[in-house]
């Protein structure tokens, strides 16, 4: 994408956090194309939130650098790191009306008092929020304040927009209104941001690379196709996206065995144990299975079927793994039913091979679909 | 919960004893203010507002009501300007032995108030302090600072430091966030403490006998001094607008800010 080819605008080198014994980030290095919205993704607990407020300067970073624009800011406060920030529960100023919250950051940088207003209107203009600068935080519903958190935090041009989980707090439907919002408005102004969710799907919509983390560490950094396509082990496969996982084995002459039928997939190539995962979405129920080269094809018994509406799940027991396959519905077809038998088709660039995770790294059940 | 039948009632019953016993002996100030005798009886054998013409008429306990309130407003003044640096610096700092710090500020309301007074007679003695308005002072900032720094901890602990990151990340320096969000943020817990500080300072009595000399004494401590001398109806009266003052002051505070809400929750 694009904004890869930009120079890089902010880069993390080496950033590392202890808490005591916890190593709450460990060894981070990535760099951020100027104009970039890169997500920090993972599980509650992964270090994204101390990632970000290392970068923000409100916790300072035991090991490793912070640069923006080739300046070294690691040993800056916050209030001179020219970052705005966008708090999960937003930190809006409770005594200050909504133009008075836009404000306080120019006053800071001693901007004159017309300029001011006129930045704050423009400001409260791009987040649709002319009407209502007299109010008071508490008078606006979740929404509004998320927008007003938002304005706040660009009214003072700042280099680097942080979010930390900026839609949590939000209903389903205005978190995916918001966060394409936030994604134009960041698309618009060119800046770069950091934007923090443990919401796969959200990441995958807005950022365009992604930084799937794990327990302090970076698994993966790459553009929303990369992480969903191929991701780099078998927890970022887990972690973005539904998919099944079953255990296989590769054996020296490199034949890839689920249970005793012979595939055809993509990534590890090791001998030993291995684990297998599809997407759900990507298997076919067919009679006529594609034949040759790039295609697998297994005979299965239909365990049970879900309809959902717009989807079908059907669970098919195929030896000893159980496949989740997803079909979109359409009026008059023809399914098959649980005690059938059906023939299953799927890609081999869609069977992703990784080496077996040593026991205990998923408490999951050792086959099936997830996450649930 | 009781909801209904004989139960409730006697729930009600037990209820209004209770304050009864609580309250009763200050309801009883009341009618006493009014009476007519010229000694403390019940009921009195006729009613009159003499007492209250007297207490105006009262040189002492005029001079003493006018300390008292000299004294609470400097040691109000006193207390939080002590309290509030302490209580952002154990709220907001981290350092070792935060904790510790926090409880030996706070003794001082777990002491037995007889031994406190008892000691600083003691220290004050040696140093020239009884009977003076240094030592006065000096003694009920030892009483109040405790209470003021438990009110603003607690204020403290309930503003969510995202704000005042918010603040730092829009370029504001330490002492910028303190002023202008920090502390118009901390109002309803500094109204708060100033009104305890207040009260408690205006009241206080055990400690205050032993440090008062002859010519400066306190509103209490007068009237201790007073009924041990004469039992008439005049310290009812003064009793009555004691009551009256602290309960206005309660009342205010409650409808400015929330009393139980400013002074309730966990100190730390
Ligand atoms: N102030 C702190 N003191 C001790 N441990 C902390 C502190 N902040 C975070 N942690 C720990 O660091 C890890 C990462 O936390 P965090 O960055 O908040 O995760 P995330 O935002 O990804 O959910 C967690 O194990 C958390 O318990
Ligand atoms: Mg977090």
């Amino acid at each position: 994408m694009a904004a890869e080819a930009a120079p890089p605008h902010l880069e993390l080198h080496g950033l590392e956090k202890r808490f005591g014994a916890t190593r709450a980030v460990q060894a981070l290095s990535l760099s951020v194309g100027k104009g970039e919205l890169i997500g920090l993704l993972g599980p509650s607990g992964c270090g994204k939130t101390t990632t970000l407020r290392m970068i923000g300067g409100l916790m300072p970073a035991t090991d490793g650098r912070i640069i923006v624009a080739g300046r070294d800011v690691t040993a800056l406060p916050p209030h001179r790191r020219d970052m705005g920030i966008v708090f999960q529960n937003y930190a809006l100023f409770p005594h200050m009306d909504v133009a008075q919250n836009l404000s306080f950051g120019l006053e800071m940088r001693k901007i004159p008092a017309d300029e001011r207003q006129q930045r704050v209107q423009r400001a409260l203009a791009m987040v649709r929020l002319e009407a209502f600068a007299a109010r008071k935080p508490r008078e606006l519903s979740g929404g509004q304040q998320q927008r007003v958190a938002l304005a706040r935090a660009l009214v003072i041009e700042p280099s680097i927009l942080l979010l930390d989980e900026p839609l949590s707090n939000l209903d389903a439907n205005l978190r995916e209104e918001m966060r394409n919002e936030i994604r134009d408005i960041q698309q618009r102004l060119g800046i770069t941001a950091v934007f923090v969710t443990h919401d796969q799907a959200e990441a995958l919509a807005i950022c365009d690379r992604i930084a799937v983390m794990r327990a302090g560490v970076l698994e993966q950094l790459g553009t929303p196709f990369e992480i969903y396509e191929r991701p780099a082990n078998e927890f970022v496969a887990g972690f973005v996206g539904r998919v099944n996982r079953a255990a296989g084995h590769r054996g020296a002459d490199g034949r890839l065995l689920l249970g005793d039928v012979v595939l055809q997939g993509t990534g590890h190539a090791g001998a030993g144990p291995v684990t297998i995962m599809i997407r759900p979405h990507r298997i076919r129920l067919t009679d006529t299975p594609p034949e040759g080269i790039g295609w697998n094809s297994a005979t299965g018994t239909v365990t049970r079927r879900t309809f959902v509406g717009d989807l079908l799940s059907i669970e098919v027991a195929l030896g000893p793994a159980s496949l989740l396959v997803e079909q979109h519905t359409f009026a008059g077809a023809v399914v098959a039913g649980p005690g059938d038998a059906v023939r299953l088709a799927w890609r081999a660039e869609d069977t992703l091979v990784f080496p077996a995770s040593p026991a205990g790294v998923f408490p999951a059940p050792p086959a099936g679909v997830f996450p649930a | 919960m009781i909801r209904s039948g004989p139960g409730r009632y006697l729930f009600l019953a037990l209820v209004a004893l209770l304050f009864l016993f609580l309250l009763g002996p200050v309801l009883l100030v009341f009618p006493i203010s009014f009476s007519a005798d010229s000694f403390i009886a019940w009921p009195p054998s006729g009613w009159s507002m003499k007492w209250y013409a007297a207490m105006l008429e009262q040189p002492t306990l005029g001079v003493a009501l006018r300390n008292s309130l000299i004294l609470g407003s400097i040691v109000t003044v006193l207390a939080l300007a002590i309290a509030l640096p302490a209580a952002v610096a154990l709220s907001r700092g981290t350092f070792p032995g935060r904790d510790a710090i926090m409880a030996g500020l706070t003794a001082p309301l777990l002491l037995p108030t007889i031994v406190l007074g008892l000691a600083l007679l003691i220290i004050f003695v040696g140093q020239g302090l009884i009977g003076s308005w240094p030592g006065l002072i000096l003694a009920h900032l030892l009483i109040t600072v405790p209470y003021a720094l438990r009110v603003l901890v607690t204020t403290l602990g309930t503003l969510p430091a995202s704000v005042e990151e918010a603040a730092s990340s829009l370029g504001a320096p330490a002492l910028q966030v303190f002023f202008r969000i920090t502390l118009p943020l901390m109002t309803p817990g500094l109204i708060a403490a100033a009104a305890i500080v207040f009260l408690v300072s205006f009241d206080e009595v055990v400690i205050t006998l032993f440090i008062v000399g002859p010519h400066l004494t306190t509103l209490p401590v007068a009237l201790f001094r007073y009924v041990e001398s004469r039992t008439d109806p005049l310290v009812a009266a003064v009793s009555v607008m004691m009551v009256l003052f602290t309960l206005t002051l309660v009342v205010v505070l409650e409808r400015a800010v929330g009393l139980r809400r400013a002074i309730g929750g966990k100190a730390g």
